[in-house]
């Protein structure tokens, strides 16, 4: 049985992505000790030097969407996710955002479970002030599409599947389920998904422990081999040897 | 009265409040064990319930964090990996709460 980690990695004309991507692919060296996949595209591929352990597909991205950032409207190319349980080569894989930084071997505790299916349902917001869920966004159960623990299953494939079924007919789910968003999000995609196929019920298939979050609102300084160093208000303050997911990408914005 | 000094200490007292709350999410999160192919969470609870059933039953069944029931064949093995993994986030907690409270 094979345990591996796939990264979904795409230069944005704003954000170099793979700034990001090299951090986390050493984060997980270090701590998960496991095979690395990142799925990328030809110009974001030349900055990546060839690490032992990891492989690299090259696809064409789809580029019609965006998301809102710090006032602006940025390209995104997000849309590739949905096809996560093909682009796998492993038995149990860690589907993980570039921008979520493993300073842990937490996550390995979910792989060795037998579930078909695990993601966060809920999120901890590192700087205490709870900014991450903002009320009336959408009729859904929330789930986080960051950090997704998969097994080549029959009932994984029928939730991929599903989830490409919403994405082709986002509009069509976006007014159902009431949506505020006008771009395509992951995490709604997901949601909607498990949603749907769960016959409309709220089946646990829960990461136990919340997502660790640095809003976008604060400034990543440095990312150290343990440590985040965030800015806020003129405070500066740390989050150490905890997984997290980082919001700001100003720090590896194309200036 | 000094506000500037008020400020400093109302800071400092942010600072250390929030690595509390994120050290004890930290340590739930460390927390969470897989067995028998499910997931437990190695709190206080578990810890008491697997010794209350283990004293009358040489097996049993127990819910698991996302509520499906798991067997428990060896219930003597699986209390103490949830002590260990307990004991080892605690201590974890400790030592950083020590050094909090150096800092106040």
């Amino acid at each position: 049985m094979t345990t591996g980690v796939l990264l979904y990695c795409f230069d944005t004309p704003n954000t170099a992505y793979h700034k990001l991507a090299l951090k986390s692919i050493d984060l997980i060296k270090k701590n998960l000790n496991l095979p690395i996949t990142v799925v990328t595209d030809n110009d974001t591929h030349r900055h990546f030097s060839q690490f032992l352990g990891v492989t690299y597909i090259l696809i064409k991205h789809q580029t019609k969407n965006y998301r809102y950032y710090r006032g602006q409207n940025i390209p995104w190319y997000n849309m590739e996710r949905a096809n996560a349980y093909n682009h796998s080569f492993y038995d149990t894989t860690l589907l993980l955002d570039c921008d979520y930084l493993c300073y842990t071997n937490d996550l390995l505790e979910l792989c060795n479970s037998n579930y078909d299916f695990l993601l966060h349902n809920s999120v901890h917001d590192i700087t205490g002030k709870n900014r991450i869920l903002k009320k009336l966004e959408s009729t859904l159960p929330i789930v986080w599409a960051t950090v997704v623990m998969f097994k080549k299953t029959e009932k994984a494939k029928q939730i991929f599947e599903m989830i490409q079924h919403v994405q082709q007919n986002y509009d069509h789910f976006r007014n159902l389920y009431r949506i505020k968003h006008k771009n395509y999000r992951n995490d709604y995609a997901f949601a909607i998904a498990l949603h749907q196929l769960q016959g409309q019920i709220t089946t646990p298939m829960f990461i136990p422990s919340p997502m660790n979050m640095l809003p976008h609102e604060y400034d990543v300084l440095e990312i150290t081999d343990n440590s985040v160093i965030y800015k806020y208000d003129k405070k500066i303050n740390m989050i150490q040897n905890t997984d997290v997911h980082v919001l700001d990408k100003d720090f590896v914005n194309v200036r | 009265m000094d506000i500037g000094k008020l400020k400093k200490y109302s800071d400092l007292a942010y600072e250390l409040n929030i690595t509390k709350r994120n050290s004890l999410e930290k340590m739930r999160a460390r927390q969470v064990m897989a067995y028998e192919g499910r997931l437990f969470r190695a709190d206080t609870q578990t810890i008491n319930t697997v010794s209350t059933l283990k004293a009358h039953s040489k097996q049993f069944y127990l819910l698991d964090i996302n509520e499906n029931p798991c067997l428990i064949k060896e219930p003597e093995d699986f209390l103490t990996k949830l002590i260990e993994r307990n004991q080892e986030t605690l201590n974890t907690l400790s030592q950083l709460h020590d050094s909090l409270q150096r800092r106040k």
